[in-house]
């Protein structure tokens, strides 16, 4: 009698935990088809696709300027020695959009006061990388931006600044 | 048959002691009250609401200016909103200082916990939907700040927002979560803690084992004695709240212009702590382990050994420090802060 009554109740135990375990995997169903509702509704745009952002002439941003871009959400800076630079408007520190200040000559965030100087570089935290960059390129004289991808980096170092004569 | 429902939630007789105001400052009450609160003058502002940029900032418009006591409505839908993360928070300190989270009463502080998480999800979703340039900008901030946490960071901003920038995927989402799941669990949550300090035996009474006079005293009936204090409670809660939201306007800033940050832009206020601190330490402590830390911390209160029901003396001075130094960051960010994150002084 006793055995019977351990091995049935082992074996209602047994039964007990498949369906536990049925229902956790019941509820973990339900949750990933719901992430993949949800997800599905929200895919984004294919990001490797260039977007070019036809800017202006280059004779338009003469050495020693700043431009603002505001469709790219960006600045066209063209250093004084003529290299040019895309640069994204986007705080690195907690994304609010920074303004070049002309009397002060150099990026000042609203939100938190970082400061960045013409090439981007941080000059005052709390940021701390430089500024995004965009690809600049040139077609038949005109200035190209690709705004698809902003390219992240911690600072400015030359090799980043792009010069019209060089590609035409 | 809708009495003994009733019933489920409040006993028929209470200790005396019970009855004392003190002992819980009808904080858990007023934090439900102001709750259903939030819950009748959302669905009136939902009635003419639109989770589109423009036509979102349009529609608040509309209810400000043309809608009958639309605009009373919006301003107690805002500063409830806010009082109540205090009311919380300070619900939060009531009951770890009566010392009311160890069994069998551990499992309602999560619930409680869960409760808490989900108010400041729902001012945060709510934060959005405005879509002026202060709720704007300070979603971009509080949502930039995900991205310091390694690996996840991006992607998790990404999901939140729908895509790179703060923009029409995010205020669907926002709208969602504001007016759909997070209302609709923090309900039956509610219903679950108020069952649940029913069945541990009603509103905690401190030293049970110690001096047991005050739950054998004399007991007396819940109707009316405990329900008309509650009512008269109420029924000031609501005044106070109705007279503030007739006399102070929520603020509604120009609408959202995703190329321009207006000077003097903050997190919500509830994050300044954190974001006070993100100026003094590495962002990763800041986002990642100060949350994780309080976080646990708070968990795991209730398994630490407790000192005649109450907790031990060092913990609570640990507790009262780690009050302290979040409110001192708080106020920092709140009031201390000028343009261009200047210390000043707020006058
Ligand atoms: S967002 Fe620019 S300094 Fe914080």
């Amino acid at each position: 009698m006793a055995m019977v009554e351990k091995i049935s109740s082992s074996r209602r135990s047994f039964l007990a935990r498949i369906w536990v375990g049925l229902g956790i995997i019941a509820l973990l169903q339900l949750f990933t088809g719901a992430v993949a509702y949800f997800m599905s509704g929200r895919k984004q745009v294919e990001k490797n696709t260039p977007e070019l952002l036809r800017a202006g002439v280059i004779s338009d941003f003469p050495p020693g300027s700043v431009t603002s871009i505001v469709k790219g959400h960006l600045y066209l800076n063209c250093l004084d020695d003529g290299g040019f630079l895309a640069i994204s408007r986007k705080c690195t520190h907690l994304g609010c959009s920074v303004p070049w200040v002309v009397e002060s000559e150099q990026f000042e965030c609203p939100c938190h006061a970082s400061h960045f100087d013409v090439t981007g570089d941080v000059l005052k935290s709390p940021a701390s990388r430089a500024l995004d960059l965009y690809p600049v390129s040139f077609e038949k004289g005109v200035v190209l931006i690709n705004i698809s991808t902003p390219i992240k980096r911690t600072g400015f170092v030359r090799e980043q600044l792009v010069y019209a004569q060089k590609s035409g | 048959m809708s009495k003994n429902f009733f019933f489920h939630f409040r006993p028929r007789h209470i200790p005396a002691g019970a009855l004392c105001f003190t002992l819980t400052w009808g904080l858990g009450g007023m934090a439900a009250l102001m709750l259903t609160q939030q819950l009748l003058t959302g669905l009136l502002l939902n009635i003419f609401y639109q989770p589109l940029p423009v036509l979102a900032y349009q529609s608040v418009e509309h209810i400000q200016t043309t809608i009958f006591l639309g605009r009373l409505v919006r301003n107690m839908h805002h500063w409830i909103g806010h009082a109540l993360i205090i009311v919380v928070f300070l619900h939060l300190l009531r009951v770890f200082f009566s010392g009311a989270i160890y069994p069998p009463r551990r499992t309602n502080w999560f619930v409680g916990l869960g409760l808490a998480f989900l108010v400041l999800l729902a001012n945060f979703s709510g934060y959005l939907l405005p879509w002026d340039q202060l709720s704007y900008w300070a979603v971009t901030i509080a949502t930039s700040m995900l991205s310091y946490l390694p690996l996840i960071g991006i992607p998790l901003q990404e999901m939140l927002r729908g895509g790179e920038e703060v923009g029409a995927a995010t205020l669907q989402l926002f709208y969602f979560f504001h007016t759909g799941i997070v209302p609709a669990s923090l309900f039956l949550l509610l219903l679950y803690h108020f069952w649940f300090i029913r069945k541990a035996g009603g509103v905690y009474l401190p030293h049970k084992k110690t001096n047991p006079e005050a739950v054998k005293g004399k007991f007396v009936p819940v109707v009316p004695n405990l329900l008309v204090r509650e009512l008269a409670f109420a029924a000031i809660v609501t005044s106070l709240l109705l007279l503030f939201s007739m006399f102070v306007d929520a603020p509604l800033g120009a609408m959202a212009n995703p190329h321009l940050t207006p000077e003097r832009v903050k997190a919500p206020w509830y994050f300044l702590g954190a974001q006070e601190l993100l100026l003094h330490v590495h962002p990763l402590v800041a986002v990642f382990f100060l949350p994780l830390g309080i976080g646990s911390f708070l968990i795991l209160l209730p398994f630490i050994k407790a000192k005649e029901e109450q907790p031990q003396r060092w913990l609570r001075a640990v507790f009262v420090i780690g009050i302290v130094l979040l409110l001192i960051l708080t106020i920092i960010g709140i009031w201390f802060r000028g343009p261009g994150m200047r210390l000043m002084w707020p006058w």
